[in-house]
Order: structure tokens, then sequence, then C-alpha cells
């Protein structure tokens, strides 16, 4: 084989393998760590497992933040103005968390049907809405 | 008036950068001297034109002119003057002004130091970069005027700066990443006047490798300064999260190491040509597409500018404008009677065509995760998803493995030949003994082993190795040549520093939320912590509960203050975290939420080796500006 040939022959068998093994490696990565979004209705409507990773959000219903005096944990109540959905989270919450405040968590449902939070999303800016939940509001209201 | 001065010469600015797009371009192509210009003078006009708003915006703020509604939105009387400076690129309309600033400052120093003694070649990269710079002073007068004003009646006081970015590092944060990304305008207007003018690749990527590699630097600075910033004003200690807004300059960073790397064989050997062509586009096109991503909105990420979808789509109007054009002009190009060398399958060249090949997949990869949100919603009709932060890490490890091994020997393969692997025994034993040495002083300081660090710890050593024993087997002075080197060592033993930083920190943090009350104390890792006391404190323009917090281990006693501050006049909250710097650990304690009376909650934690992965990134930095300058003085 001439080496011209021989090179583009190496180059070639380097970029197939590269972008096949990307792309395994894009497809199951994604396939594990695809979280979906719910809103609280979808939550009621849709049957999910309980242990399934799933975001949601919504508002923070006004007063419906509790605090324990004693331990970390917390417990608030987040609203599409249609259904409300009861999260539980223990740590410390955010600084822009606050009531009448969108809000994403991460977690799963418990076999009580509220919401064990492992993470409650901050983010930088006081009047940003989380795009999920803007949207969440706007068709809802 | 001041502002309107400002306005006035925006739009001259405007106008100029116009002409400049187009006339040298004429020139050139009608043989016409007539419509020549001088671009050398032009670029230094168009400079000040840009610079003299950019001062016109600082003043207004400096004077809380909140007639200028871009003040009034994001300053006030109260906020210390100092981020009010830093608050005339805060938020799209300044941040724009800036970016336009940085990419005519690339483009002055370009038409005073290239390499280049082909005038009408030089004329046209200039005049492709006035075109890019036209598009964005066009994009900020339409969309996003900085110096629109609240007239008759000017609101008495401002909103406010965002109080986390009322911060020393967010003030040089933007800057940074500012010259990063706009400083790829100039690759990538070589690759387009190269095509034009049919320039051989040696001689073009000689022209373009200093800039890509100064860009670069900028860019890595600014992602480390962010990096920084996030870990500790955002009161988590976390270093990197995956947010849609680190990854779109991630992309483009990974693009340009890729591109300097691909210019270095484009340059020596004359190999790559079209690639290097290719990814100076797409180096600059992700630039762009970063900016796109963030000013839309489209995208869930912490990051907050003020979002509307007509910027969104003016920014992907210039993309598709500049990739098309580009692409156009890549399609029609006959490549076809250009002869490349040829290489062996152990050459450097086929080291660099592997450093690409995983660079640019992984870039690829990491684009996909982050936009896979969008493209789901689209096919899914509306199902929204998000990509953690696993994706990501699951993605970026065999990708770094695999990099870091190829850069562990890739200086010692030689060009064009099979390379002599004589060198890999001693390589190995070194590295093997450094890792050992890095396992024995990380279980004195933790008593701990990790074994999920080993496969990094071991990367780490082997890229420093790789990096110091390349010239022992040559006859020349050990320091002589680490100077001659200087650029290259700095960055890849940088690389190393921060592989290791990333290592340790990743298994050996430690991470609690407690409860204290004051004078409680509490046992973490090998420290115990003390709640000294709170206290109320007034800043210019927030009040703040603070709480002294002592760290001991034993002997010695340190104490830091963490602080809970309430903004004025916005209300918000922000956590100051308390840090103990050391060499080999950050202690880090932020504070919670007050439980009752005094008690309050607590984040605290260790963090090893955590200032290594800025320090690696700073090296990466310094030897790639070194390499850049270097070549700029070649001339």
């Amino acid at each position: 084989m001439n080496p011209i040939r021989k090179q583009r022959l190496y180059a070639l068998i380097a970029i197939l393998i590269g972008s096949l093994l990307a792309t395994w490696l894009v497809v199951s990565a994604l396939s594990e760590n695809m979280n979906l979004f719910y809103s609280p209705t979808e939550i009621k409507q849709a049957n999910l497992d309980q242990g399934t990773l799933i975001r949601a959000g919504g508002m923070v219903k006004a007063g419906s933040i509790i605090k324990s005096k004693d331990s970390l944990d917390v417990s608030f109540t987040v609203t599409d103005y249609q259904n409300d959905l009861l999260i539980k989270y223990k740590g410390i919450l955010p600084d822009l968390f606050a009531e009448n405040a969108g809000v994403v968590v991460r977690g799963n449902l418990t076999p009580e049907g509220d919401f064990l939070a492992i993470e409650v999303l901050a983010k930088h800016d006081e009047n940003y809405m989380p795009p999920e939940v803007a949207k969440l509001l706007d068709s809802k209201k | 008036m001041i502002p309107e001065i400002g306005h006035i010469l925006l739009i001259s600015h405007l106008v100029l950068s116009f002409m400049g797009g187009i006339l040298p371009l004429a020139a050139i192509y009608s043989k016409n001297d007539f419509l020549s210009i001088p671009t050398k003078r032009l670029s230094v006009f168009l400079f000040f034109l840009i610079l003299v708003p950019f001062l016109v915006l600082i003043y207004s703020f400096l004077i809380d002119d909140f007639s200028v509604a871009y003040v009034s939105q994001n300053s006030n009387t109260n906020l210390p003057n100092y981020y009010k400076l830093a608050a005339t690129w805060g938020a799209h309309e300044g941040s724009l002004l800036l970016w336009i600033l940085a990419m005519n400052g690339w483009l002055i120093a370009f038409m005073f130091f290239n390499n280049s003694k082909d005038k009408d070649y030089i004329s046209t990269v200039f005049s492709i970069s006035c075109q890019v710079i036209f598009a964005f002073s066009l994009f900020t007068l339409f969309t996003s005027n900085p110096f629109e004003r609240i007239l008759p009646i000017p609101p008495l006081s401002g909103a406010d700066l965002n109080p986390s970015l009322q911060d020393i590092a967010f003030t040089v944060h933007p800057p940074l990443l500012y010259f990063g990304y706009s400083g790829l305008m100039i690759p990538f207007a070589i690759s387009v006047a190269a095509m034009l003018f049919s320039k051989d690749t040696k001689e073009w990527a000689s022209n373009s490798r200093p800039w890509t590699l100064m860009s670069c630097s900028f860019l890595t600075l600014g992602i480390a300064l962010g990096s920084w910033w996030a870990y500790y004003e955002l009161g988590w200690g976390g270093w990197w999260f995956w947010d849609p807004v680190e990854n779109a300059a991630f992309i483009p960073w990974l693009l340009s190491v890729a591109l300097f790397h691909s210019l270095i064989a484009s340059e020596s050997r004359g190999v790559f040509g079209k690639w290097s062509i290719l990814l100076s586009i797409f180096a600059f096109a992700t630039s762009l597409l970063g900016t796109f991503l963030v000013r839309s909105g489209i995208l869930t990420s912490v990051h907050a500018f003020a979002l509307d979808p007509e910027r969104g789509l003016f920014i992907l109007g210039i993309l598709a404008f500049f990739i098309i054009g580009s692409l156009f002009i890549y399609s029609i190009k006959d490549f076809e009677n250009e002869t490349t060398p040829s290489y062996e399958l152990t050459s450097k060249e086929f080291g660099f065509l592997l450093n690409n090949l995983l660079l640019v997949v992984l870039a690829v990869s990491i684009l996909f995760g982050t936009i896979f949100p969008l493209i789901y919603e689209a096919i899914t009709d509306g199902k929204q998803i998000s990509v953690g932060a696993p994706y990501f890490e699951v993605i970026l490890f065999p990708f770094a493995l695999a990099l870091g091994l190829l850069q562990g020997f890739a200086l010692y393969l030689s060009w064009g030949t099979s390379s002599s692997f004589k060198f890999l025994p001693r390589l190995l034993i070194e590295s093997i003994s450094i890792f050992v040495l890095i396992l024995i002083i990380l279980f004195i300081l933790f008593d701990n082993l990790h074994l999920t660090s080993f496969a990094t710890i071991f990367l780490s050593s082997w890229i420093l190795m790789g990096t110091l024993q390349i010239n022992k087997n040559k006859n020349l002075n050990y320091w002589r040549f680490l100077r001659k080197r200087a650029a290259v060592t700095f960055a890849h033993s940088g690389m190393a520093i921060l592989t290791l930083g990333v290592a340790v920190v990743s298994s050996y943090s430690l991470e609690k939320e407690i409860i204290l009350a004051p004078d409680d104390s509490v046992e973490f890792g090998n420290q115990t912590i003390l709640f000294k006391n709170t206290e109320d404190i007034m800043g210019p323009n927030y009040f703040s509960k603070s709480a002294t917090m002592s760290f001991s281990d034993g002997s010695n006693f340190y104490d830091v203050l963490t602080e809970k501050r309430t903004y004025s006049p916005s209300g918000q909250l922000t956590t100051e975290a308390g840090i103990k710097t050391e060499i080999f650990q950050d202690l880090y304690i932020s504070m919670g939420d007050n439980l009752e009376a005094d008690i309050w909650s607590f984040k605290v934690l260790i963090k090893p080796f955590i200032r290594w992965i800025w320090l690696g990134a700073l090296m990466i930095a310094i030897g790639s500006l070194l390499g850049g300058i270097k070549r700029v003085r070649k001339t």
C-alpha cells in the first residue's frame, strides 16, 4: 500500500473506533443520567416507580415551609395551581429558596406519594425562574 | 448628554466596522487602489470608537446616572464604587460592549504583530474580523443598547447588581473569559483568508498559532476564575457543576486546545491543513454558540442573563452567517493539488491526530449532553428533562484517561517516522516512583488511601514525568532545555497538577451539615470545629449575620468568619463561606439556617488539594501565553 493510503487508513480506523466508542458511551451515560421533569399534576397522573430519580418543580406555596427545630429536616409544598406536591428534604436550603418563588427539586417519590428531595436547585438571581417552572406556570395560569 | 456621546460613537463604530468589513476585500478583488484603506490605522480608530462608549458607560455607573436604563437595572447609590465598575460588565448589554472591545483589542494586536508580509492577505484577515465585529456591534445597537434612556423622569435609585456578583473574582472573570472567546475570531479570520489566498499550510498555521495559544490562555484563566468564584461564593464548595454556561466555555476551550495542537503539526510538517481550517471555524462557532445558549435562555442554567428570545435569534443568525459562509468557501475551495507528507503509525503526527480526535469527540459529546434537553423537548413535544452531572463525568473519565496516557509519551514521539519506544521502561519506573511517593504523602496527610483515585493519580505522575524527563536522552543542558521548552513544560506540568488536584479532591473530600449553638463544638475529620459567637455587621449595602468559627487540629487554632448577608435594596440573601486555605487542603464552612435563638446549621467541608486545580489551570494559562508571545515576537 502506498504510504499516503496507509496513513489515511490509520486515521480512518482511529476515527471510526473513536466515534463508535463515544457514541456507545454517550448513549449509555445518557440513558442512566437523564432526569425527566414532572409537574405536581403530571406526578398525580403518571404512575411513577418510587425509586426513579426525577425532577419536579413548581411554585413554593406560601406558609407551607416547615423547618424542624432540632434537625435539618424541612418540608414544603410546591404547586402548579392545580395540584400540590409535598417535598421533604434534609439539608440546608439554598439562599434563594423562598415562598412564592419557583423551585426545582431532584429526588424520588416515597410510598406515601410525597417527594423525597436529594437536591434543591439554587439559582443566582432572585428574578430568575427555571424555564421548566416558567413554562409550567404560563400554561396553568 | 454624556450617554448620547457613547451612543453616537457606538453608531460610528458600527458604520466604520461595516466599511472595514467590505472595503479592503473590494479593493483586493477589484484591484482598485482607490478603495483601499489604511487597515492598521483603522483598527486603532475602531478600538477607540468602542473604548470611549465603554468608558462612558463606566462613567454613567460611577455618577449614578439612573436615566440610563442599564445603570438603573444593575446598580444603586449604595453600591461601592469598585462594584459599580464591575457592574459595567455584570449584565448582558455592558458585557457585549466589553466583548466588542476585546475583539478590537485582538485585532489591533494582530495588525501590529502578525508575522506575515503578504499585505492583501492581512487586509483580508482584517476585513473578516471587521465583519465579525460589525455583527456584534449591530447586535448590541439593535437588541441590547446599553445607552437606552429612561426619560423624561429617571428613577431615583437603581435596582442592584446581583449580590453574588459583587465580588473580586467576578470583576476579572468576565473580561478574561471574553478575551478568550473573542480571541478565537483571529484564527477564524486567518483560516478563511488562508483559503481565499490558497496559503501554504505551514505558512498560515504559523500565522494562526500564537493567537490561538493566547486565546486559549485567556479562556483557561477565565474558566478557572469562574470555578474559583463558584467555589467560595455559592457556599456549597463545588468547583465545577457541568452547568450549561460552564460547558459553553469548556467546549471552545477543548477545541482551541485541539486547534493549537493541530497547528503545531500543520506548521512543522504541513499536515492536517484542511482539518486545522475546519477546527478554526468550529472553535470560533462554539464560542458564539456558547453566547447563544447563555443569552437566549433556552437552557436551564444557574447563570441568569436577562433573557430574550429575540436576542437568541439574532445570535443564531450571526452564527449561521459565519459558519455557512466559511464552510461554503471551504466546500468550493480546491484542495486537490496539495500534497501532504506521509507519516507512520507511531509518529508524532499520529499522536497529534489522536489528541485531536479525543478532544473533538469529547467536545462533541459534551455539547450533545448540553443541548440534549432541547432535542428531547423538540422530539417529545414538550417533555422536559435535564442531563445531570454524572453524565458528563462518565463521558469525561475515559477521554481524560486516554488523553493523559497519550500526553505522557507524546513528547517523545518523532516526526514522520516510527518512534523508538526505548524511553518507555524508564518513564514507567519514574512515574511509578512518583505515584508511590504521592500515595505516601496522601497517607501521611489524611491517614487514608482511596482506591478510586489511584488511576487518576497515576495519570498525573505519568504526565508530569513525561513532561519533565523528555530531554534526558539528549545531549543538552537540562535547564537550558527546559527553558527553551518553557511553554510546553509549564502547560503540561500544569495539566499534571490539575489532574492530581481533581483526583484528590474528588475522593478525599469530606462534607457534613451540622447544627451548633454558640460554644458548642463538633469533631470533623481531624478537626474540631467550635462555634464561638454571632455578630451583626452593617456593610455598605448589606446587613449581615455572621458567625465566628474556630478550626483546631489539636495544637493550632484558626478563626474564620462566615456570613449570611441580606443585600439592600433587593433583599437577596447570600452566604459568604469562611475558608481556611492550606497548601494541602481547604477548611470550608458556610452558614445555613437559623433554627432557633442562636442555634444555626452549618455546612462544613474539607477540600484536600482543591487549590491545585486552579494552580494547574494557572500554569496551563501561563504556558500557552508564553508559547503565544514567543511566536509573536519571532517575527
